[in-house]
């Protein structure tokens, strides 16, 4: 296959592949960069982008600084595969303290943009302090240019896009952008790249807004070159056909996560009006199949990987006509239907369009949507309060009216703002029982009493109430020997029953950590289980020739966990912490959710075992001394008062 | 083939629109060009078109009528304007195709074929509708020719328009009469004469540029590590960026064949 000589490795790095070996270090209340050389060590404790970023961000952002305060960190980190041709490779994780919770924020996009970064030879960007004046920045293999963006502000994240290709004469380079929603200081404000791709959680558009800091542009003409090409080009053509044989692969390309909406009704585990029951009586209007068959242009896919997953949409005829994005995932298409009560698909899109313009989390807008009209149901609050509009479920007009509102803070809008704890709070009367989030952070558009693995991901989650931190699908496989022989409990692979679910956990929020430290897709690393620690070693070896092993990966994962979990401890967090609205541990799924009907969350048995697993204190939940000690985390530990245990 | 200039000898007539003595319309390959700020009569071409495709060829028929045909008149019997085929020598050199081409006959199919072949041969073959944008095809390409995954040194490179969720990957479609070939006052570039793609030598190429001004396809670039042109040589016959597409939009074959290479799976 190859007619060429071996390309020189540029840069002169201490790695023979895979890692750029660079991390740029931006200041932007100086206007000035330097490069670092990556640490080796650091990259065998935390492999890359969310464990190396989590490593920074333990060191050098001081607990309790306020998210928007210049001395926050704002860090973006891709893998060690990013720009090879590993299916998926294709993310970057962004990674501060949060505005929206206080505590670790952390999110991650696909597209072209991570990628992009490693091809200008950074495997890492931190930005620190507060530009003077509105900027957007331009990286490249040379360094960095501070670009005045006074011109940019209050753009959309489209019109910023394209205002920052046209002005760099490129339409190869990358932009990742801070809304309007960013700019004026909507908690749960993400960056978003190429247009839709979203990192949306936890508010690090509005860290980046803050720090006056409107768009990141990257162009890279480096190449990622691999210590190993002939083992590694062998190791990539196994676990490609492995992914293309997969029983996943077909309905993946198909529909991506849209299918969740009718698979998530069937089950009968769909968020709708506002966690209410879980089934949504419209589901097969605004599922994914209705996208695919009523409005699908052809599919789209991130950088290099192999599952066309996403979709181009095109409206063209009724009130939308003309709307054409990539897009939506499952979280935006269920968040802007049933989750508000919306039959109608075209004004679902709409809303997600919206978000994405104005560059806000789907999950965080249709949590703070629903939960007013469901406060609204129950007479908390009337349509006055919402500066008149009617509150009713699935009101078309009030939906759209509100993302605007919130996006520019007006009126009621300002109240929703601040991510559904904050409008709790504002609001009071009771309202706090129907805020549903966790540690701060709202959560996705499935019922957690229909997925009891999920449940329990979402309580310990290291960034408040998010189900991609476990992502534990092996629940829905029904295969009970196998669980009895991964997980010790055959009910491990039931999504209704709760044993085995502290071991399912832990395993999967290893393996996502491990899907977020390579910067590559869950689609496949974990919902197909497509990639084991000693396969990942076996990747990571012959990228970049360090000598990972299947058990030091498995370790790094492990760590990455820890680690978080150590900084959510500085910040006070404790067991008390880790858990879910009353809704879910009290209040049984209704008779209209068919097979899932009549199940609440039994979190306190799935905590105790989670807790035991892990190693951790059952009464403070924390990671006791021989954990601290095993993964050598006892320098870190000392910050928060743990003792070594040696000690 | 000939590109051709066809002129205005003289107007005989009274021509309304008006054309003038001098005047001219130049055929290139599949296309019309006229010169900057001038026009052509919709009238007059409708007229000359049938003339067009068969002043290109080189026809060694002896009793034919069409090689020695020069001129045309104007339908109009008021404008009785006079136009002039000249013809302009092109195409790859017909030493280096062989076949039918170099015998001086008449290729059916337009496009010279290597020596020896039956078939045409395979191409490239693009689809922006089947493509997910994903530029897997970049990064094959890099590797297969340097064992680095670059897309800065890739033969194919994916056009994207993502407002308006448009990928079309662009790449050397091996034309039949390769204007990048002709373009080159080096002779660095060669046609394969397996494949058909065209060659670089790098040895003679001066990294002038007039090869990637000269592709209609806008698919040829200048590497920016080494200032040489980057054409897709399709990996000796079995492309890496075909074998890698994952949609389909990437195939080695012919249109309205099945595909050799590549294809949805």
């Amino acid at each position: 296959m190859s007619h060429g000589p071996s390309g020189a490795r540029p840069g002169g790095s201490a790695f023979a592949g895979g890692y750029a070996g660079r991390v740029l270090r931006v200041d932007l209340s100086r206007r000035t960069w330097r490069t670092e050389p990556l640490d080796p060590g650091a990259a065998l404790r935390y492999i890359g982008g969310r464990g190396l970023n989590m490593d920074v961000l333990y060191r050098e952002v001081a607990p309790g600084t306020p998210g928007l305060d210049p001395a926050n960190r704002l860090i973006f980190g891709v893998g060690p595969l990013n720009g090879t041709l590993f299916p998926g490779a294709a993310r970057f994780n962004v990674s501060a303290m949060s505005p929206q919770t206080g505590i670790l924020g952390d999110s991650n996009a696909g597209g072209f943009f991570g990628p992009e970064l490693k091809f200008a030879g950074y495997d890492q960007v931190i930005l620190e302090g507060r530009a003077t004046s509105p900027v957007y920045l331009l990286i490249t293999e040379d360094g960095v240019q501070f670009r005045p963006a006074e011109h940019l502000r209050g753009l959309d994240v489209w019109a910023t896009d394209a205002a920052v290709h046209a002005e760099l004469r490129d339409d190869r380079a990358q932009v990742a952008v801070a809304g309007p929603a960013a700019e004026h200081g909507v908690k749960f404000a993400g960056i978003f790249a190429n247009l839709v791709r979203a990192a949306a959680r936890t508010g690090m558009g509005t860290v980046m807004a803050a720090k006056n800091v409107k768009a990141v542009a990257v162009r890279g003409r480096r190449p990622v070159t691999v210590a190993d090409p002939d083992g590694f080009a062998k190791l990539l053509r196994g676990l490609t056909a492995e992914i293309k044989a997969h029983s996943e692969y077909q309905p993946r390309r198909e529909l991506g996560t849209t299918r969740l909406v009718s698979a998530l009704n069937a089950l009968g585990a769909l968020a709708t009006r506002h966690y209410q029951t879980g089934r949504f009586e419209a589901a097969s209007e605004v599922s994914g199949e209705a996208l695919a068959r009523r409005f699908r242009i052809k599919g789209k896919a991130c950088f290099a990987c192999p599952i066309p997953c996403s979709r181009f949409f095109r409206l063209t005829d009724g009130e939308f006509a003309g709307l054409a994005s990539e897009g939506p995932e499952f979280e935006g298409l269920a968040g802007f239907t049933s989750r508000v009560g919306n039959t109608d698909l075209a004004l679902g899109l709409k809303g997600v369009d919206l978000c994405n313009r104005y560059g806000m989390d789907v999950i965080g807008t249709s949590e703070v949507i629903s939960f007013a009209m469901e406060l609204r149901e129950r007479g908390v609050i009337s349509d006055a309060e919402a500066d008149g509009l009617e509150l009713t479920w699935g009101n078309g007009r009030t939906i759209l009216a509100l993302v605007e509102k919130i996006a520019r803070r007006e009126g009621f809008g300002d109240v929703l703002a601040d991510g559904v704890r904050a409008a709790a709070t504002r609001i009071g009367r009771g309202s706090e029982a129907l805020a549903m989030h966790v540690k701060g952070l709202e959560f996705f558009q499935a019922d957690p009493r229909g997925l009891k693995g999920y449940a329990l991901g979402l309580a310990v989650s290291s960034r408040g109430g998010d189900h991609l931190r476990s992502e534990p699908s092996f629940e829905f496989t029904g295969d009970g020997p196998a669980g009895q022989r991964r997980f010790g409990a055959a009910e491990a692979a039931f999504r209704l029953e709760h044993k085995g679910k502290g071991r399912l956990v832990k395993h999967f929020e290893e393996l996502c950590a491990l899907s977020d430290g390579l910067n590559a897709c869950k689609n496949t690393i974990v919902n197909m289980e497509v990639l084991d620690y000693e396969q990942a070693a076996e990747f990571l070896r012959a990228a970049t020739g360090l000598a990972f092993d299947g058990a030091g990966v498995q370790r790094a994962c492990e760590r990455t966990v820890n680690l978080e979990r150590l900084f959510n401890a500085r910040e006070g967090l404790t067991r008390a912490d880790d858990r879910l609205p009353d809704r879910f541990l009290n209040e049984p799924l209704p008779a209209g959710s068919g097979p899932s009907a009549g199940s609440v969350v039994e979190l306190e048995p799935m905590l105790d075992e989670y807790y035991t697993t892990r190693g951790w204190d059952l009464t403070n939940g924390l990671p006791t001394p021989a954990k601290l000690t095993e993964l050598g985390l006892e320098e870190e530990a000392r910050q928060v008062g743990l003792k070594r245990a040696a000690d | 083939m000939y590109d051709l200039r066809i002129v205005v000898e003289e107007v005989r007539g009274f021509c309304d629109l008006p054309l003038k003595p001098g005047d001219y319309v130049e055929v290139k390959g599949g296309r019309l060009h006229l010169p900057d700020g001038k026009f052509f009569c919709i009238w007059a071409l409708q007229a000359l078109m049938p003339m067009i495709p068969a002043k290109q060829r080189h026809i060694v028929e002896e009793n034919d009528w069409l090689p020695d045909t020069q001129r045309m008149v104007c339908p109009d019997p008021d404008g009785q304007v006079i136009f002039r085929f000249e013809r302009v020598p092109c195409g790859d050199s017909p030493a280096e195709l062989g076949g039918a081409a170099a015998r001086g006959g008449v290729s059916a199919q337009g496009a010279p074929r290597p020596a020896g072949r039956a078939e045409p041969p395979d191409r490239l073959l693009v689809s922006e509708p089947a493509c997910s944008g994903c530029r897997a095809c970049e990064l094959a390409c890099s590797f297969a020719h340097e064992r680095i995954y670059s897309p800065e040194t890739a033969r194919i490179i994916v056009l994207k328009d993502e407002a308006a969720g448009l990928d079309r990957p662009s790449v050397c479609r091996q034309c039949g009469v390769a204007r990048c070939v002709q373009a080159c006052s080096e002779a660095a570039l060669t046609r394969d004469p397996a494949t058909h793609a065209v060659l670089v030598d790098a040895g003679r190429c001066s990294g002038c540029g007039a090869c990637v001004e000269a592709c209609p396809f806008g698919a040829v670039r200048l590497s920016t590590a080494t200032g040489r042109p980057l054409i897709c040589d399709l990996c000796g016959g079995t492309p890496a960026c075909a074998e890698q597409c994952p949609t389909g939009a990437v195939v080695y074959g012919r249109a309205g064949k099945a595909a050799a290479g590549g294809g949805r799976s």
